[in-house]
């Protein structure tokens, strides 16, 4: 049968990245019978951010997207970028399937034309510093230069930590660590290896304080055209891959440490509570917790 | 290539040739491409608007052409000028080896080629013609040529995007740079010391060695800036992006102040003049992002990866194709694109031929730098273009024998590996 | 009519002048409060890549003269002055053709930025991406004086003066 839908995918994810690989290598051949898979890695075709639009403006089919992003259009999603929400990858998969998260999904599909297909798991975020010390509670990070990603919301997630959060973009973050014009770094151990952070830091102390995540999004229109039948099989094939990113990433995390021990990063692990009572407590009492669904939290963490 | 892209290309080099501005030339080579395609026309100022919008490392640019502006309005470099004189001007090319000794310094803090020809060069090139000494075009096209060294020597971003695709150290590529920017930096000196004499460029006389210390002390404060700049990054006080701003910061500090030669008039005039200089250069610079666009949808890239193994090339044989390859790419493509979506698609042969991904890397660098003053299509020649209204046409005119030297000094570099990796292996990379 | 332009063109100029001075002391800030207060400013690098997006545009459609503009003027400067004036003739016509036919559409994406905000100053982001669009009248406007001159060589040396200021 003669492949009918293009679907065209731009993510920010470099061509080397698991996600991407993981596209190609799962749901390439997993759509093959009804549809052309056209990955464009490394933001060739879109900005990085700009993705949504692109699908919403009928030039794009599909993107890997992070909680920030839709956060950007819908203030509710600030919740999955708050610290302290999601415990790990199984937990992130029930809160997308759960009830209560259909209204949210069916407001991105009425408003901004994408239907989230799927949840994959993007690593915990973790701290990278310049010094070998231990982090043990955010007092210890008093006056840290701590690299963020230059949004407000990144920015805030530093301060909730106890950081003093700078905008580094994220190219430049290697010599900001190398020189010493930042302290530190907090991303994921597949980012931190990728990006070769280990090799101007020497510490990582395991807050885990952000448990990152993407979602697969398609077109609604791309969606709306297909038959019931390809509509399955697209479903299937979005939740084969996140599961299989979402296992791809939780084996490098554990096989990373290994290595970044081996290259002499010492690990630490902090007291996790100061940590959570800290980065809770302002979110509650920021103007994020505002834009929330009433009772979405607890719901979340009943799960 | 497809008939849409065809025309486009038509389209541009067109418009271009009747000489409307180039920037707007590719503006409407791509808005045909998505017409004729049957896309949305809006992608067009979509990818101009989004490529500015969200490239913080271009704002280095119009902070580095105030500083230029400055140090001209303000007779900095009329005293640098006076400085270089007595140290080299009796030597033949003098200003010249002037010229890129200052790029191997400024390529120490930036790392983009562009920063460096629109702030450091601009004040050479203002250097080398005063008086006549140099030819304009000659000044320019050396200016271009050394400031493709930039991201060779560390920093460098290019690098660092290298090193997320390629899985090497960026540490290993950073040091393996060193070594082909000193050489680069040297066969254009040589070249620079051969065509100085072929063009008969005055000698001046000896400055008496009394006078020396004098003239050095006026210009001392001056040459004390690549040293701060240096401190501000090496010391961890500022980005390299941010040290743009540090820089012309200090030259109005020295012009108003220390030097107390610029008037507020001269300043006002120093401001208008980087403005619409440094519009036109981001313009330029914005408008060519469309193609990464164009040439990502067209599936360029993967065709030609394709076309590539299907020819079971030998090692070297794969290296001169990767070469030639980038070096038409490298004229269309801004570098970062090419890194992210080109290299890739290059890594997986690398490794079943046995070539060291360093090695590869710093080959990669060293071509898409040359891409940039590449005619008739190099960014660099824009640049110089936009922020010194010499005409293309005469840098072109003097742009081969150095295009020439730098081909020559990559395929040394090509054929030769240990000239790249030894100081790496010094350092303990195992490669 | 000509002070006026003159004036007019004078403002414009300073107004872009004053935007790069803003980008410049917005950058000094930022190292500034880090460095010295030990404070990261987070709106210093939207603010400078929104006045840098001005700047480019403001500039290419009110200040900058076509000899301002980077151009690849080998052929067109070979030429007599016949042919080139056939050869601006075209360009001006095919520019102006192709923006307009592109306008609607990019207006449409302009709008459709009303939806989403900046990321530190939530500045609604079809205000900051609106100079684009502004951008595209002026050089239709722009190119449009400019075939009126060609076309009606009586008027050539009024066209000349226009290309002065
Ligand atoms: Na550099
Ligand atoms: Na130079």
């Amino acid at each position: 049968q003669a492949a009918g839908v293009k679907l065209r995918l731009a993510a920010s994810a470099s061509a080397t990245d698991a996600r991407a690989i993981t596209m190609e290598e799962v749901f390439a051949p997993a759509v093959a019978d009804f549809a052309t898979y056209e990955g464009h890695y490394g933001s060739s075709l879109f900005k990085q951010g700009t993705e949504l639009e692109a699908i919403s403006r009928g030039n794009l089919e599909m993107t890997i997207a992070s909680a920030q992003e839709l956060a950007e259009f819908f203030p509710e999603f600030s919740i999955f970028a708050a610290g302290y929400v999601h415990r790990d990858a199984a937990h992130q998969k029930a809160v997308f399937n759960a009830d209560f998260m259909q209204p949210l999904k069916q407001k991105v599909e009425d408003e901004l034309g994408v239907k989230l297909l799927a949840v994959s798991y993007l690593g915990k975020r973790v701290l990278n510093m310049r010094t070998p010390d231990a982090i043990m509670t955010p007092e210890a990070l008093k006056g840290a230069k701590l690299r963020m990603p230059g949004s407000e919301a990144w920015l805030f997630l530093g301060k909730a930590l106890g950081a003093n959060p700078a905008p580094v973009p994220y190219a430049e973050t290697y010599t900001a660590l190398q020189t010493g014009a930042v302290d530190g770094q907090d991303n994921p151990l597949p980012n931190t290896v990728s990006m070769k952070f280990y090799e101007v830091t020497k510490s990582i102390t395991l807050t885990n304080h952000l448990v990152d995540l993407n979602y697969l999004a398609v077109s609604k229109k791309v969606w709306n055209n297909l038959s019931d039948k390809d509509k399955g099989k697209l479903q299937a094939a979005a939740d084969k891959t996140a599961d299989a990113i979402s296992a791809a990433i939780q084996e490098k995390e554990s096989s990373l440490r290994t290595f970044l021990e081996g290259e002499g990063l010492k690990f630490h692990e902090p007291n996790l509570d100061a940590f959570r009572t800290r980065v809770q407590k302002a979110y509650l009492e920021s103007d994020y917790a505002k834009n929330w669904v009433p009772g979405m939290l607890d719901k979340i963490n009943a799960l | 290539m497809s008939f849409e892209f065809t025309a486009c290309l038509v389209v541009v080099f067109l418009m271009a040739g009747f000489g409307a501005p180039v920037a707007l030339s590719m503006i409407i080579g791509a808005i045909a491409y998505l017409g004729i395609s049957g896309q949305d026309l809006a992608l067009a100022g979509e990818q101009i608007i989004q490529g500015i919008y969200n490239s913080f490392v271009l704002l280095a640019v119009p902070l580095f052409i105030v500083a230029a502006n400055i140090m001209n309005a303000g007779a900095i470099s009329d005293r640098l000028l006076q400085f270089c004189v007595a140290i080299v001007g009796h030597l033949k090319g003098g200003l010249g080896h002037v010229n890129v000794l200052s790029s191997l310094i400024f390529s120490g803090m930036s790392g983009s080629a562009v920063a460096d020809a629109a702030g450091v060069g601009n004040v050479i090139i203002r250097m080398m013609t005063k008086e006549g000494r140099y030819n304009s075009g000659y000044a320019a096209a050396l200016t271009a040529a050394s400031a493709t060294i930039g991201p060779i020597i560390p920093p460098s971003i290019p690098m660092v995007i290298f090193a997320l695709v390629s899985d090497v150290s960026i540490g290993y590529l950073f040091i393996a740079g060193l070594v082909p920017g000193l050489f680069m930096g040297l066969v254009l000196m040589i070249v620079n010391r051969y065509l100085a004499a072929r063009m008969n460029v005055v000698v001046e006389a000896r400055t008496p060695l009394r006078e020396v210390p004098m003239i050095t002390m006026r210009a001392f404060p001056t040459l004390m800036m690549p040293v701060i700049l240096l401190y501000g990054i090496y010391g961890g006080v500022t980005t390299p992006t941010e040290a743009a701003a540090v820089a012309a910061i200090y030259a109005l500090l020295l012009a108003a102040i220390v030097y107390r030669s610029i008037s507020m008039r001269e300043l006002t005039a120093a401001f208008r003049k980087s403005a619409i200089s440094s519009a036109s250069v981001g313009l330029v610079i914005s408008a060519a992002l469309i193609f990464n666009y164009i040439v990502a949808t067209e599936g360029l890239p993967t065709q030609i990866a394709n076309q590539l193994s299907s020819w079971n090339l030998s090692t070297i044989g794969f290296l001169l194709m990767v070469n030639l390859i980038y070096l038409v790419l490298g004229c269309v493509l801004d570098a970062t694109t090419v890194i992210l979506v080109v290299v890739p698609l290059l890594i997986p042969a690398c490794r079943e031929l046995g070539v060291d991904t360093v090695h590869f890397g710093i080959i990669t660098m060293v071509n898409l730098m040359i891409g940039l003053i590449t005619p008739p299509y190099g960014i660099l020649l824009f640049v110089i273009n936009g922020t010194t209204g010499i005409p293309i046409a005469q840098i072109i005119r003097h742009i081969t024998p150095f295009l020439i030297i730098l081909v020559g000094a990559l395929l040394v570099m090509t054929f030769f590996p240990d000239l790249i990796l030894f100081v790496p292996r010094l350092f303990g990379y195992s490669g | 009519m000509t002070s006026l332009l003159k004036m007019l063109k004078n403002t414009a100029d300073n107004i872009a002048a004053a935007m790069l001075a803003a980008m410049f002391v917005t950058f000094l800030l930022q190292i500034a409060c880090r460095y010295l207060f030990d404070l990261s400013l987070s709106w210093t690098v939207e603010v400078c890549l929104s006045l840098w997006l001005w700047l480019i545009f403001w500039v290419a459609a009110f200040c900058a003269r076509e000899t301002d503009h980077i151009r690849f003027d080998m052929l067109y400067l070979s030429v007599n002055k016949k042919v080139r004036r056939v050869f601006s003739i075209v360009t001006a016509l095919v520019i102006i053709c192709v923006f307009l036919y592109s306008l609607e559409p990019t207006l449409d994406y302009l709008w459709f930025y009303k939806i989403k905000k900046s990321p530190v100053l939530r500045i609604p982001l079809h205000y900051v991406f609106s100079i684009y669009g502004v951008f595209i009248l002026a050089i239709v406007a722009r190119y449009l004086w400019k075939l009126w001159g060609l076309i009606h060589p009586g008027l050539n040396k009024q066209r000349e003066e226009r290309e002065e200021i």
